[in-house]
């Protein structure tokens, strides 16, 4: 019962002279942790090997079933966060965050149920289902509660967090081979006993985050210097409701941004060792190509925080219009970079692309706080975070369907991509149109105080009604 | 005297001591060391990794 009542958000309240820099380790103690999503790779070809060990066996799992583990991740990540988004304002970042620890930590030792069991459905329910949930309510709490704690830097507080989704392949990958290499034996690729530690280990470094994280004192406001105003996105400074907000064109404008920024990068992301390869041949070995990929999750980490701040000075609709812009104009000159053989051209082109695509998902939170308030912010992103459910499969298709659709009607491997490079320009265009229309959010969908348990938007029958 | 570019709520500026102790300076210190040792192990193994590329 102890526990359960530290958990509270009123318990998660900060003290008298509480120092807010130490919230961001909170928020990437969960983030690095649930950032390791992005390093499930490492498992896939153990995975497909576990009975046959050095070759697969005729009842080993297929690499492309294995594949959708990833993919039912992270839908359930855009799920749990449209679902407990609300529930996490009310019951407090401490809660969400342990829920989220012990779904994460939990989903790798059923997971590692399943592996030992060899049952594909246990390690989907465990990874992809109980872990997803994890991701999702992992992902939108720290943001949420980093926004309240920096309303003067809301793009940098929000970035230096998702940075750490950003990273934690980097802490996930080099560990879980590592954790295979260590329990391997003749029997056994280690896969389920790595499960198991990665499953404990994360758990107890989620929990340092859920120890220290604290949210301010209502009405707090940075002291020294004055909080800058909010961009002029919402006449007048007012919140909105997040039962409200999906009545406002606003949040489906910034919906398609999401959504188009994270399509185009997301299937170029899943592709590039091979792409390189393809698009240099006698070049590009595989270990070089693997340095690439390396590459370009350390822009994608670096954009998150980079982009993000800059935004702070800028604005986010100016730093939008750069990622679309920037980012077509760059996908539909690689094609150039590759028929000129120009390698070290084509790495840099990628890397601003992938900074970019990173920026993306760490600008959205500031530019969401910006058109809606803080009130219900992490709720709103919740409900936002669905574009990238949508654009975690729809981008990996595409792409992959763009490349057999050319390869099929002789079409050299080398240019195949060419045609997927301008596609995802045009996507990126549309994403420039979509947010060159987000404008003020009307003052009839704000309510008149911040006060989440109390407040109802205007013309539901609320006491502002 | 604490003039914090960090921030206090307005509870808290009116009982929060005047100096800041050197406890909380080490709880600063070793809640960004907690995060920042890990991260920094895995952006070095990807820059090691990442000079394959340029071999």
């Amino acid at each position: 019962m102890a526990l359960l009542s530290f958990l509270d958000r009123d318990h998660s309240i900060a003290a008298a002279g509480f120092n807010r820099w130490r919230v961001p380790p909170a928020a990437l103690a969960i983030h690095l942790s649930i950032g390791q999503a992005y390093a499930f790779s490492v498992f896939n070809l153990p995975l497909s090997r576990l009975r046959g060990l050095t070759a697969p066996a005729p009842d080993d799992w297929k690499l492309t079933t294995i594949g959708w583990i990833f993919s039912v991740a992270i839908v359930f990540l855009g799920l749990s966060a449209f679902t407990f988004g609300r529930w996490l304002e009310q019951a407090g970042p401490r809660k969400a965050m342990f829920a989220s620890a012990c779904c994460f930590g939990g989903g790798f030792i059923v997971a590692a149920a399943g592996v030992q069991l060899h049952q594909f459905w246990l390690v989907m329910l465990g990874y992809g289902v109980i872990g997803g949930i994890g991701l999702g309510l992992g992902y939108i709490s720290p943001v949420s509660t980093l926004i309240k704690w920096f309303p003067d830097r809301p793009g940098m507080a929000t970035g230096l967090a998702i940075m750490g989704f950003g990273g934690g392949a980097m802490i996930g990958s080099p560990l879980g081979v590592a954790l295979m290499d260590h329990f391997r034996s003749a029997q056994s690729l280690g896969v389920a006993e790595a499960f198991v530690v990665m499953g404990a280990a994360y758990f107890l470094f989620m929990l340092f985050g859920v120890f220290t994280v604290r949210l301010p004192t209502a009405g707090w406001t940075p002291a020294g210097a004055g909080v800058p105003s909010r961009r002029p996105i919402v006449a007048a400074g007012g919140d909105v409701h997040v039962d409200q907000v999906i009545r406002t064109p606003q949040f489906w404008l910034l919906w398609t941004v999401l959504l188009l920024n994270v399509t185009a990068g997301i299937g170029v992301l899943g592709q590039a060792s091979p792409m390189i390869q393809e698009m240099f041949p006698g070049t590009i070995s595989a270990g070089a190509a693997a340095g690439f990929v390396g590459l370009l999750s350390l822009a994608n980490m670096l954009g998150r925080f980079g982009w993000s701040s800059l935004s702070d000075s800028i604005g986010r609709r100016r730093t939008y219009m750069i990622y679309f812009a920037l980012g077509a104009v760059l996908y539909a000159g690689v094609p150039s970079t590759g028929r000129s053989g120009q390698v070290v051209l084509f790495v840099l082109f990628y890397a601003v692309i992938m900074s970019m695509y990173g920026g993306g998902f760490a600008t959205i939170p500031a530019y969401l706080r910006d058109a809606f308030g803080t009130m219900h912010v992490g709720a709103i992103h919740g409900r936002l975070l669905t574009a990238w459910s949508l654009a975690g499969v729809a981008g990996p298709v595409l792409v992959n369907y763009l490349r057999e659709y050319q390869i099929g009607h002789g079409v050299a491997a080398r240019d195949a991509y060419a045609v997927t490079m301008y596609v995802m320009a045009a996507l990126l265009i549309g994403g420039f149109a979509a947010n060159w229309f987000v404008g003020p959010v009307a003052a009839e969908h704000q309510v008149a105080h911040a006060d989440m348990e109390d407040a109802l938007p205007v013309g539901t029958g609320g006491r502002l009604a | 005297m604490t003039t914090p570019r960090d921030g206090r709520s307005a509870e808290a500026r009116a009982v929060e001591p005047s100096v800041p102790t050197r406890d909380a300076g080490w709880k600063l210190v070793g809640s960004w060391l907690v995060v920042g040792i890990p991260a920094a192990w895995g952006v070095t193994q990807v820059i090691v990794k990442s000079l394959a590329l340029f071999r």
